[in-house]
């Protein structure tokens, strides 16, 4: 093992940790800060696999607008988180957890099968052993694809971020605002 | 540098982390976090792939960029839904909201 592939190990154990915080933090809040850490986590492996664009994306699009909207939508409304109910030991909280079939069993059964299957082809694939050199400036060269092959999906993405914008604005209005 | 498995592996375990919760939780609002949780999973197995597989053509990380804006948008429009939901009811409880059950 080489420093980049302890410092790839080390981030995927955070990133992977802070993503189980997702899941299970009691807290609506404390979830969605998680949330966040996790996207930190995901831009760094992103510089490890030498797609910087993309990392300084995944910061400004899911750090700096997605868990942001997250966070003002929890803090601006009133949703209220649902609490399980939480008497007994832990033990006795968790077994109730996993033997509810449709809340903990079914959904732990479909996820770890699917984890396993995926991790099964992850070791047995024949992958290239080792990545091509890194060609020095995968930035512009994105650019070029975007602009040039994939012009139509671009121009469509817009539309769909107006659309989505507005949608998002109307829905959320008050009614009788607009009254007056 | 790092081997291809490991990615894979990396985001297998995410994807799964996010299918758990997205099934297993009643509040919309964590329904829609692991959801992002899933999607930043396959970003991360296109990157991957892309560096690895052909990194003069960088297609993986445009349908990354694509998967972003599409992301974000679904978010925006999910919230705005939600608080419209509790604006009428004080929990968004995924398994209370049936309206169009009939």
């Amino acid at each position: 093992m080489n420093a980049v592939q302890i410092i790839y190990a080390l981030l995927a154990v955070v990133t992977l940790a802070c993503a189980y915080g997702v899941v299970v933090a009691p807290k609506l809040m404390h979830s969605a800060l998680w949330l966040g850490a996790t996207f930190v986590g995901m831009a760094a492996l992103y510089v490890l696999l030498d797609a910087d664009f993309l990392a300084a994306a995944q910061i400004l699009i899911y750090v700096g607008a997605i868990t942001t909207m997250i966070l003002f939508g929890i803090m601006l409304s009133d949703i209220r988180d649902l609490r399980a109910p939480g008497e007994g030991p832990w033990w006795r909280r968790f077994a109730r957890l996993v033997l509810s079939p449709r809340r903990g069993l079914l959904p732990l059964l479909a996820a770890l099968g699917f984890a396993v299957v995926l991790w099964g082809i992850a070791w047995q694939a024949p992958w290239p052993a080792s990545a091509p050199p890194a060609t020095s400036d995968v930035t512009s060269s994105i650019g070029r694809v975007l602009f040039t092959e994939y012009a139509l999906p671009f121009e469509l993405a817009s539309v769909l971020l107006l659309v989505a914008l507005v949608g998002a604005v109307v829905l959320a209005m008050r009614e009788g605002v607009d009254n007056r | 540098m790092i081997p291809l498995s490991w990615v894979v592996a990396t985001s297998a375990i995410l994807f799964g982390l996010g299918l758990y919760g997205a099934l297993s939780l009643r509040n919309a609002v964590r329904i829609l976090m692991c959801i992002e949780l899933m999607l930043n999973s396959v970003n991360l197995n296109l990157v991957a792939f892309s560096r690895y597989l052909h990194p003069d053509q960088p297609r993986g990380l445009v349908l990354a960029i694509f998967i972003m804006t599409v992301a974000a948008a679904e978010a925006a429009v999910g919230l705005a839904i939600f608080l419209t939901i509790a604006r009428n009811r004080t929990d968004i409880d995924v398994d209370k909201i049936q309206l169009l059950k009939g």
